[in-house]
């Protein structure tokens, strides 16, 4: 049994210490102003995205409702497509899984997966004896600070660039200046030699097409085509929720995303059914043309279909993490990610809840102000603030016995 | 039986004082009517006057917040402390101290706002009424801490209080007992048939009889997270200023994508809960505007605890309305 009691005091220091961080406070004050300006721009440019993300909410609801048809369905034709599909239930299984393909000694190079960070998924292959690589920029600074996201989208939100300069000049051993450019190039050159020498690439995803077998996964830094098209393996891990009935679907459960993480249009969207193939001699299917030859991707529950059979909070699973919620949320713009774990902010508190239990979550339900502005912005309307009382209910229940 | 899980103490105890003794202070019935001063309104009616004793609150809460933070939460000694009453008892955190503690200055103002809100309504012709007697909080608290089995029994005593005075209609001052009485109550409860509504929608259906406000700059309208969003009033308030000929300008987050004040987080954040309300000061400000209007008892005590250093005046709605009468 946690103590609520030592686990919040430690907790409310750590939020008191954010609030009064200036580098915090700095970085999410210009984040929050460029998240709003770029997303009305993107809105008013794109103004057909609001019926598109109500269209979303329904495919979003037929397809918890019959999520397991859809995983069914997905995993066939997976393998149809010459992939392999795993179903893993939790942690445990799902790293299992992982380093049942990969085997140990092996160089991963990793794009951004929250999934990953809620499955500690790269200590889980580090344990195994691999060397892992965080690809996506701001997680590679975290992996060198040893430190956690603290935000979805951009989780090194928290580092300037003074103190990026200081980390990847003891790194790299040579003095970086904090210069963003500068700082980009150094990682772009050491990383280079990792995509192309790695012996397994792994990316999380942001949709999937249930009937196509699609993965879809949206970026801008060009690094998870590289993870995912450079190394021989790809593995692609996946929460269940992420399964919509179709292409089509899929496509549009896109655009809503990458609209609300504040994009008129993403730098790429990757879209990978199989592995890399060609049949372009003597018309011979032969696979690992220039992209991996084999391709794997482990569909994750952890506490998931829990969410699911529960129709209070079912709706936590449409959560496409733009990112939008956070940005208005008045506890997270002065303490960033620090009101959170692996999730962050109010949506956080929900699938922590989860994931990991009420207990855990507790200290992040109770500092939910539930003031419902995070709803004004989410493109699912996902009713975050009634999930939050109702979750406070369960994590006062036993006291009241 | 199940292990008891440790939750902050001071959750335990506006718990148990909301539960025993009908309000998160413990303030009596003699306490929570003295704001009634000459009014006389009698105690059953059509139209019920509700404070839920949420105004007379504030000029406590301050002190019974910074009285339940001395007592570092990491402490090992706080682990010996867990106990609710025996918290209350080590660290002397007691009623009578609590309610020695307010300034005076504090508590008329805020007892006032209950009068002015009263006074408005019987000028605009409403026949108002008012339990002095029996009067319960409405138990948002309980229901926000997550309380929901002891809101339950709660509930049924606040219905048969209502039930007693007959009323039709009930007017709460608060958006938080509108809210719990028009979406909470029905579903837990049998709540009597009344209709239920907000200060602000009463003042509003009558708005052409109140006398102008002398007021030559524009105010800025803070709306209420409740009051906005849960409950869509927000149009009311401007409307209202229209007709007693005040200006206002709008901040960059209003009515629907209002900026909360903070205020929930007082109790378990306090040092989160001023930032927060400091920066929704800020953001008033920067309107330009040199007073700000609030229409919730927890914003205004938020919004005061953010204004520390006076960037911008504060009034309540009721307080600014009540001006057209003192004229
Ligand atoms: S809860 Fe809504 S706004 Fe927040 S990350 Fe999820 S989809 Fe986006």
């Amino acid at each position: 049994m946690s103590d609520f009691n030592k686990d919040f005091g430690e907790y409310k220091k750590d939020l008191d210490k954010a609030s009064k961080d200036e580098n915090i406070n700095r970085a999410l004050g210009r984040a929050v102003k460029s998240y709003r300006e770029n997303t009305d721009a993107a809105l008013a440019k794109y103004p057909h995205t609001l019926a598109l993300a109500e269209e979303v909410r329904g495919i979003k609801d037929y397809s918890m409702e019959n999520n397991k048809q859809l995983l069914d369905q997905a995993m066939k034709v997976i393998e149809s497509n010459h992939g392999k599909a795993f179903y893993a239930e939790d942690r445990e299984a799902a790293i299992r899984i992982a380093n049942e393909i990969i085997g140990t000694g092996k160089v991963i190079v990793k794009g951004k997966s929250m999934l990953g960070e809620e499955l500690k998924l790269r200590e889980g292959l580090e344990e195994a004896g691999n060397e892992v690589w965080e690809t996506d920029l701001g997680e590679f600074i975290l992996q060198l600070k040893k430190d956690r996201p603290m935000h979805i989208l951009s989780p090194a939100i928290h580092v300037p660039r003074e103190q990026v300069a200081e980390i990847f000049s003891k790194f790299f051993n040579k003095e970086v200046p904090p210069d963003i450019a500068e700082e980009v190039a150094v990682v772009r050159e050491f990383l280079r030699e990792k995509y192309f020498t790695a012996d397994v690439g792994i990316s999380g995803a942001n949709v999937v097409a249930a009937d196509t077998g699609q993965i879809v996964i949206i970026e801008n830094e060009g690094n998870v085509r590289l993870c995912t098209g450079a190394p021989p393996v790809h593995i692609a891990i996946v929460g269940i929720e992420k399964l919509v009935p179709t292409f089509l679907d899929a496509m549009k459960t896109a655009e809503v995303t990458w609209r609300y993480a504040n994009y008129g249009a993403p730098g790429y969207v990757n879209i990978i059914s199989g592995p890399s193939k060609t049949g372009d001699i003597e018309k011979v299917t032969t696979y690992g043309a220039h992209g991996p030859k084999e391709f794997y991707v482990i569909f994750v529950d952890n506490g998931r279909s829990k969410m699911m059979a529960d129709k209070n909070y079912r709706q936590a699973l449409h959560c496409l993490r733009c990112g939008g919620c956070m940005y208005e949320c008045p506890v997270f713009q002065v303490t960033a990610g620090h009101f959170g774990r692996t999730y962050l902010s109010g949506i956080g508190s929900v699938w922590e809840s989860f994931v990991d239990s009420v207990d855990a979550a507790a200290p992040m339900l109770y500092t939910c102000l539930r003031c419902g502005r995070c709803v004004e912005r989410c493109p699912m309307k996902i009713e975050v603030p009634t999930m939050v009382g109702k979750l406070r209910s369960e994590v006062v229940s036993d006291d009241t016995e | 039986m199940p292990a008891k899980k440790k939750i902050p103490p001071v959750l335990e105890i506006l718990r148990d004082n909301i539960v025993n003794k009908g309000n998160p202070l413990a303030l009596n019935a003699k306490q929570n009517s003295s704001w009634v001063k000459d009014l006389e309104l009698p105690a059953k009616g059509d139209i019920l006057f509700y404070t839920g004793g949420e105004y007379q609150l504030l000029p406590y809460i301050d002190s019974l917040v910074k009285t339940m933070t001395i007592v570092d939460a990491t402490s090992s000694a706080f682990s010996l402390l867990m106990g609710a009453r025996k918290l209350v008892n080590m660290t002397g955190i007691n009623a009578e101290k609590i309610y020695a503690s307010a300034l005076a200055k504090d508590k008329d103002r805020y007892f006032s706002i209950n009068y002015k809100a009263a006074s408005i309504l019987r000028k605009l012709g409403y026949e108002i009424c008012y339990d002095s007697t029996g009067e319960l909080y409405s138990g948002a608290l309980l229901h926000e801490l997550g309380f929901w089995k002891e809101l339950k029994g709660y509930a049924v005593k606040v219905s048969d209080a209502i039930r007693a005075t007959g009323a039709k209609t009930i007017v709460c001052i608060s958006p938080h007992s509108a809210e719990m009485f028009k979406q909470v109550y029905p579903e837990i409860v049998d709540f009597p048939q009344v209709e239920v509504k907000t200060f602000i929608e009463m003042v509003w259906e009558k708005r052409d009889l109140l006398p102008p406000v002398k007021y030559d700059s524009p105010v800025v309208i803070h709306d209420s997270c409740r009051m906005a969003r849960d409950l869509g009033i927000f149009q009311q308030f401007r409307d209202v200023l229209d007709a007693v000929g005040v200006s206002y300008v709008e901040p960059y987050r209003c009515k629907e994508w209002t900026t909360c004040c903070g205020g929930p987080d007082k109790m378990l954040f306090p040092e989160l809960s001023k930032i927060m309300g400091g920066r929704r000061v800020k953001e008033l400000a920067d309107t330009g505007a040199a007073k700000a209007l609030i229409s919730c008892p927890y914003c205004l005590s938020a919004i005061e605890s953010g204004n520390k250093d006076n960037t911008i005046l504060v009034d309540d709605f009721v307080e600014f309305i009540y001006r057209g009468y003192e004229n």
